[in-house]
């Protein structure tokens, strides 16, 4: 599988403030990746510098192009949406339909208006008079009705509740996705997201933590609830993170035979949100 | 060009008047009204009779005549408008490549495939060739209702008709005079354009005041390290001259154009202009 994004040793500061310490990134084509990370960890500036809205050192190369020479030629192939409040607020929603149909030559309009057509929000108004779900709703209509290679979401769904949520990612799958576009999303809720996603991406201080597919997650790290017993031998095994559960310990352990582990208790593969507990925990111990 | 690339930049236009019609459409609208409200107070305060008989004075006046030699007079009356279109270019230049970063909607415009060239240019293009249309509509839109208003007028007082038809003629040309002086005079101000448009698109905040503040500090430096002001004597001629601002006859349109001055200042304003799609390369 190629990949559709190549980032090499990518660095950016803002003043005395590393946002990006060398970041090495590559995204196969066809992915559901997910880039998580704390606040501050360098999220939205590896977005942005993916489609060419942030300068940065290094090797990049995104859906075959440099975004930062050819960020307009970039953007027929790759599709952007961040948090709720980037959409024009001036705009009718009939306008804003307007402006992509005359510059984005991949825009389906008849596509956008049936997607519109399924929600409840009105042409006629002012984006400034919709409610954020409405706003995000529209947002991703227009995206769904333009023929990308790569879309890219920077917490798209900040600010939403659970049913705007839920809808922004069936709408995703069901929709956009068709195993051959790749999609990118950066977001908090990573319980939401940890089933969609093909591909994992943690983010720390600036530096990349972890890339994985997430099919080869299970072979890599383990989750034992150990029993009393054998506190002592799991401790040997040297795991990146310990926590307690219930009056029991739970460890992670990373690249240990699974079957070293067995032995000590209940074993599982831990979920994407532990997983990144226990990286940034590692990463905080050294 | 493609039929796309047309139809593109023709959607970039109508954003920038979409967004910007208090200034392409708003302002001119309340000054043609305003002036609508003051002549009619003014057309009161007068007696009928005498009204009737200017009305037949100027209807002789302009019978017979060129219409371009009797448009300087309706130039004159639109200089209200003149005024209201720079002051609404100074305001829409410094705050066009701004607004957007300052309430992050150009995460959006960048999005999409248009270059920052086609923006920037899309946005010169609104202010110097677009907005003047509106403004020259507007103010034939009030020419209109003043021309029906002298008609019924002249009508009623028994007034020879045809003057009041080359009296309408002279001031269809003065629009046409007017809507040249416009380009003209922005490809005069082109270094001004320019410099708005560089710190609209640099500054974090209060472009006005960098653009203001980096050009007295230019000058200060000027001034203190050499001793001279071209700088500002330069802008100076540039701005105080009235001369400038108006074109009465076609002929003269070839000359203002290309002459020394104003190519150095299209050179000029191109250079900063550059400079203002550069800035706009990243949002942050």
């Amino acid at each position: 599988m190629s990949n559709i994004v190549e980032a090499k040793s990518l660095r950016k500061n803002y003043g005395n403030f590393t946002a990006l310490d060398g970041v090495d990134l590559t995204v196969p084509r066809g992915a559901i990746s997910g880039l998580i990370g704390p606040n501050g960890a360098g999220k939205t500036t590896t977005l942005k510098a993916l489609i060419g809205l942030c300068d940065v050192d290094g090797e990049l190369s995104v859906a075959g192009r440099d975004p930062r020479i050819a960020r307009h030629k970039l953007m027929e192939d790759v599709c952007f949406v961040a948090d709720v409040g980037i959409l024009p607020k001036w705009l009718k929603v009939s306008q804003v339909i307007d402006y992509v149909e005359a510059v984005h030559p991949r825009f389906d309009r008849k596509k956008a208006e049936k997607f519109l057509s399924t929600t409840d929000i009105p042409k006629n108004k002012r984006i400034k008079d919709l409610s954020k779900g409405m706003v995000t709703q529209l947002h991703l209509s227009l995206v769904m009705a333009i023929e990308v290679q790569l879309l890219v979401l920077d917490e798209p769904t900040l600010g939403l509740d659970i049913i705007y949520r839920k809808e922004f990612y069936d709408r995703l799958l069901n929709d956009f996705y068709d195993g051959n576009r790749t999609i990118i999303i950066s977001t908090h809720q990573v319980e939401e997201i940890e089933a969609l996603l093909s591909h994992l991406v943690f983010i720390n201080k600036g530096k990349i933590v972890l890339d994985s597919l997430m099919s080869d997650l299970p072979d890599t790290y383990a989750e034992v609830i150990v029993d009393v017993d054998k506190v002592a031998q799991a401790d040997a095994l040297q795991p990146i993170y310990i926590r307690d559960l219930l009056g029991k310990k739970s460890y992670t352990f990373e690249s240990v035979p699974r079957e070293q582990l067995e032995v000590l208790g209940e074993l599982h593969t831990p979920s994407v949100a532990d997983l990144f507990v226990a990286k940034l925990k590692e990463e905080k111990n050294g | 060009m493609d039929k796309f690339a047309v139809l593109q930049f023709y959607g970039l236009l109508k954003r920038e008047v979409l967004e910007h019609k208090n200034l392409f459409i708003g302002a001119p609208t309340v000054v043609a009204l305003l002036i609508l409200v003051a002549t009619t107070w003014v057309a009161t305060q007068i007696d009928q009779n005498q009204l009737a008989e200017g009305l037949r004075y100027v209807s002789i006046l302009f019978d017979g005549l060129s219409p371009f030699d009797m448009a300087p007079f309706f130039m004159l009356v639109a200089i209200p408008f003149y005024l209201t279109l720079y002051v609404c270019s100074v305001i829409y230049l410094i705050n066009t490549l701004y607004q957007d970063r300052k309430e992050m909607s150009i995460l959006f415009w960048q999005s999409m495939p248009v270059s920052n060239f086609q923006t920037v240019l899309s946005k010169i293009v609104a202010i110097v060739l677009v907005a003047p249309i509106f403004y020259v509509l507007i103010i034939f839109a009030m020419y209109l209702i003043a021309m029906v208003w002298l008609t019924i007028l002249g009508i009623s007082n028994d007034v020879d008709l045809v003057g009041i038809g080359w009296m309408f003629l002279a001031a269809i040309a003065s629009l046409v005079l007017i809507y040249i002086s416009a380009f003209v005079t922005s490809l005069w101000l082109l270094p001004s354009i320019g410099w708005l448009l560089l710190f609209s698109a640099f500054a974090k905040k209060t472009p006005l005041l960098w653009a203001g503040g980096v050009f007295i500090l230019v000058g200060f430096l000027e001034d203190f390290v050499f001793g001279t002001q071209y700088l500002a004597n330069w802008v100076a001629s540039r701005t105080s001259d009235p001369n400038q601002y108006l074109i009465f006859e076609f002929q003269s349109v070839f000359e203002r154009i290309f002459n020394y001055d104003t190519l150095f200042g299209i050179v000029v304003g191109s250079i900063l202009i550059a400079g203002a799609v550069f800035m706009r390369r990243f949002t942050d």
